[in-house]
């Protein structure tokens, strides 16, 4: 036993320092900085409640919070939705070459800077943009897209959507399709196989992409800023915003530490859905 | 039953059909920014306004934007690598001892890429400039092996699960010593995986823009000028750069295609953990 | 356990290694072409580096490059947003990081209570060639003590498209609230300028001094303008929002950037409205700590020359008025019709008699309140439609 204690540790210390230097005391520092004052520019370590006081009263901290979870809540369903019938299609209805083909095209956007797409979505979305160019030859008259919750979500959804539908479709292609095969032969339809045998086996896959989609909403301050117009402000643009007022670094700190707090029950509700009483 | 697999073949083409709106979708913008990037028009609209290759010409010769093409290459490297020892050791440890606050260390590692960027570079920079690192490429290192250490855990670790138990044990009875065993057996093992990590590590420090934003100071990364250029002055060099480093990319995601094709066979192999896996033990343990 | 775990990571993880190693392996080209041409580049005579926090554009070529020349200097610029985004960032890095700091100047009096500026020599510098109203600005100076030296300026006001606007509605803030326009306004996202030209709108003459009443006044006009407010854009954003006709007015800037647009063609303009207009004003100070005291004064010098200041009015990224009298010599005489664009001639009404009949403003940080106070309110603003 001592043998193996011996043994892990020249393995087991140097990521664990790593981490615990440059990750865990950086977000700790943030905790503690949350509790310093600001004078004359500078930070000054101090042990005072007034920036927590001073956020946590704000009505505006708290409809940021609230339009930054329903957008983020809205990027998981949104990107889970659309993703999900091609995750299906991709997992039962294809070879195995053109699925790997078409997961291939799903890692294609990861070489993209996720700057150059939203740039490139503001063409699109802009009033006078490609959109509403091509649906003014259908008759329809232009729809505001750009500055709006609207252009956000897009953007959330370039983000999310080829990790959530690789997640998918990895998750249901594990799916035994001898278990399919038996709902067929008991004459289930293709409906109630979905919803009754596919959809909770891929259950894990489904959640845990949803998670995914609302962690990365949740914090990415690009969208919100080049498709959403800046405002309403989500927390991260918060975050920037008062950095940038007369450096009140401490209260950015406390938004961080809110952002943090909710990211980590949300991740633990989340997992206990996918997994249940297994983990 | 007609009835029921002609809605079936139904469902397939409306399924089909879909997939194929759901890869427009994500693959309109990339198309959009190659064709702007070709576009007379400084700004990107619609018509466009000829053909052009200025923009490339601009990023190509733009000092800053060399410097930070430089500067992302050399950082990413030793991100990569790091990350990837790293990562190894922690996926490892993970897979082969147990001790206490065991689940608390795998949160530790893989915590990280869930963390909202913009909270990582206020918490980087507030804590590295009390270190006097803020502003320094090193800031840039350190942040990204951070956030890039949690993929090179999870792949190792995959991989780890595909290997059998007894084949450490076998070594161990062959007298190898752990450290020699780790070296001979499980590295080789996952030689696979420790590339695919190396790679995947140095295209995720080479694509981050938030944390390097808050803590590169005046030693910007790609990502970087482009984030500096969407805020400032706006222009198709954006698209030209985008476009440079995705055309490059898919081009060996297709060389890779490739290769991943012909070693097929071998990998198959590979796959089935207990037969090859013993033929390797053996050998190894000749060698030793 | 152990079986389940591995059923399920067996087909998982080898299709994720696959699709991962071709993904990995693309990220190498563009890896191993940059590394190329960073080698062969390194070589040749090492210039020196002189290193500039600014605005974005003080540092391109068409200003640098004939300094850099001259003294076999490479100059490596930090671009900001903001006076805020510039004090965080020298805030946050060692003393000497910077050997030029062009800051607005109504931020030279905190960087200088600060500690972040070197004390300059006022003769070093062409102040005799200056219009008399800039060779003491305020702020600048702390009793004979120089600490920044004045390098351009501008106006602000109504920025709107031709196209849209008739310029006789934008004479006057209160086309901001025209239903005509809903939707079409745009703020650039700094609290300064914005607050400011409403509080002229809303009638105080020194719009940035405001008892509590008046500040009280101030937010319950620019609330009612809130709905009419498509977002909050920073430069670029301001840029491509103007040019593609997503925004016909925006609120809190002016020529600096409608007179770039203006140069690539789009229609728009800025105007200084009847309610009058402000001020804002770039300068140049050294960051303490400098190991580069001479090359920053030499560019200093270099930038307020006249040759210099003729580059500076104008600069590709934003043009602007400039406060050297020879500077508007020289520019009338190599470019007439950016001089008369610019209204920088010396025959006839020019940008001075505006100043001097009391309708621009300097903006400057608020006096009664903290800076804080306003941008608390400006984060409020934002957040209610």
């Amino acid at each position: 036993m001592s043998n193996t204690s011996r043994r892990r540790w020249p393995l087991l210390l140097p990521p664990l320092l790593w981490q615990l230097t440059f990750f865990l005391l950086p977000l700790l520092f943030l905790f503690v900085i949350s509790f310093w004052s600001v004078v004359n520019f500078r930070l000054e370590p101090d042990m005072t409640l007034k920036n927590w006081d001073f956020m946590l009263s704000r009505s505006s901290f708290w409809s940021a919070y609230g339009h930054t979870w329903a957008l983020a809540l809205g990027a998981a369903a949104v990107t889970t939705a659309c993703s999900f019938p091609a995750a299906c299609s991709l997992a039962f209805t294809v070879s195995e070459r053109t699925r790997k083909l078409a997961l291939m095209f799903l890692v294609v956007p990861f070489f993209t800077s996720y700057l150059v797409r939203v740039y490139s979505w503001q063409a699109f979305l802009a009033d006078n943009g490609i959109v509403n160019a091509l649906l003014s030859v259908v008759g329809i008259d232009g729809l505001p897209m750009l500055n709006s919750d609207f252009g956000s979500l897009v953007g959330y959804v370039t983000l999310a959507l080829p990790l959530v539908t690789l997640v998918q479709t990895m998750g249901l292609a594990q799916i035994d399709r001898n278990l399919i095969e038996a709902a067929h032969n008991l004459r289930a339809g293709p409906v109630r196989t979905l919803f009754e045998v596919i959809m909770p086996l891929a259950k894990p896959s489904l959640v845990v992409g949803a998670l995914f989609a609302f962690i990365l909403a949740f914090g990415d301050f690009v969208a919100p800023t080049y498709l959403g117009g800046g405002a309403p402000p989500t927390l991260s643009n918060l975050i920037i915003d008062t950095t940038k007022s007369g450096q009140q670094w401490p209260r950015a700190a406390v938004v961080a530490i809110v952002m943090i707090l909710t990211l980590v029950l949300t991740s633990l509700a989340a997992v206990r859905l996918a997994y249940g009483r297994r983990k | 039953m007609m009835s029921g697999n002609g809605m079936l073949k139904i469902g397939r083409w409306f399924g089909w059909a879909y997939t194929g709106y759901t890869f427009l979708f994500i693959l309109a913008p990339i198309a959009a920014s190659l064709v702007f990037s070709f576009n007379a028009d400084r700004f990107p609209s619609l018509p466009l306004k000829g053909f052009t290759t200025d923009w490339y010409g601009g990023t190509f010769t733009d000092p800053l934007v060399i410097e930070a093409f430089q500067r992302s290459v050399m950082v990413s490297i030793p991100v990569a690598l790091l990350s990837t020892i790293l990562g190894f050791c922690a996926a490892y440890c993970d897979f082969r001892f147990e001790f206490r606050g065991k689940s608390l260390f795998g949160l530790l590692m893989l915590l990280p890429p869930t963390i909202p960027a913009v909270i990582m570079g206020l918490g980087m920079l507030s804590y590295l400039s009390r270190i006097n690192l803020a502003g320094e490429v090193w800031a840039v290192l350190i942040s990204h092996v951070v956030i890039a250490l949690p993929f090179a855990m999870a792949m190792i670790r995959l991989r780890l699960a595909q290997m059998d138990a007894a084949l450490e044990e076998a070594s161990w009875n062959l007298r190898a010593s752990p450290a020699q065993t780790l070296w001979h057996v499980v590295l080789p093992f996952c030689k696979q995986s420790l590339v695919a990590a190396f790679l995947i590590t140095a295209a995720v420090s080479f694509d981050e823009f938030a944390v390097a934003w808050f803590v590169s100071g005046l030693n910007e990364t790609v990502p970087v000028r482009v984030l500096v250029f969407l805020q400032g002055q706006v222009s198709p060099v954006i698209n030209a750069i985008g476009t440079a480093v995705f055309t490059s990319s898919i081009l060996l995601v297709a060389i890779g295609m490739g290769f991943s094709g012909m070693g097929k066979a071998k990998r198959a192999a590979a796959d089935s953990p207990a037969q090859p896996a013993g033929g390797a033990v053996t050998n190894n343990g000749l060698s030793l | 356990m152990k079986q389940e775990d591995k059923s399920l990571q067996s087909p998982f993880r080898r299709r994720f290694l696959q699709s991962s190693t071709a993904l990995a392996a693309g990220s190498a080209l563009p890896l191993s072409l940059t590394a190329a041409s960073s080698w062969a580049q390194s070589s040749g005579g090492q210039p020196r580096t002189l290193t500039m926090l600014a605005w974005y554009g003080h540092a391109e070529p068409d200003i640098v490059a004939e300094f850099e020349a001259k003294y076999n200097v490479k100059v490596k610029p930090k671009y900001y947003t903001g006076g805020d985004n510039m004090l965080a960032l020298i805030s946050q890095s060692p003393a000497g990081t910077y050997d030029l700091i062009l800051s607005d100047a109504e931020y030279v009096p905190q960087l200088r209570k600060a500690g972040y500026l070197e004390r300059l020599e006022a003769k070093d510098y062409p102040f005799d060639d200056y219009f008399p109203e800039f060779q003491k600005f305020p702020g600048h100076w702390d009793g004979n003590d120089l600490y920044a030296v004045m390098v351009r300026f501008g106006f602000l006001g109504v920025a709107y498209n031709t196209e849209a606007v008739p310029e006789s509605k934008a004479r006057s803030f209160k086309v901001y609230w025209d239903p005509a326009y809903k939707g079409k306004v745009g703020h650039f996202d700094w609290y300064l300028p914005n607050m400011g030209e409403i509080s002229l709108y809303a009638g105080h003459k020194a719009p940035y001094k405001l008892e509590k009443e008046q500040f009280g006044k101030l937010q319950s006009v620019m609330k009612s303008l809130r709905p009419q407010v498509a977002g909050f854009f920073d430069y670029g954003g301001t840029f491509s929002g103007l040019k593609n006709g997503q925004l016909q007015l925006v609120c809190g800037i002016g020529d600096w950037i409608t007179g770039t647009l203006a140069r690539s063609g789009a229609k728009v303009s800025s105007v200084v409205p009847d309610e009058g207009g402000l001020q804002w004003t770039e300068s140049l100070s050294i960051g303490k700590g400098t190991r580069n005291r001479d090359l920053a004064n030499a560019f200093i010098q270099y930038i307020t020359s006249a040759q210099g200041q003729v580059k500076s009015a104008k600069m590709a990224a934003y043009p602007a008025l400039i406060p050297n009298r020879k500077g508007w010599e020289l520019l009338g005489q190599s470019d007439a019709a950016e001089a008369r664009r610019q209204g920088m001639v010396l025959q006839g009404h020019n940008v001075m008699d505006d100043i001097r009949s009391g309708k621009i403003t300097f903006r400057q940080l608020p006096v009664q309140q903290s800076i804080e106070d306003w941008n608390d309110f400006w984060s409020e603003y934002k957040e209610k439609a």
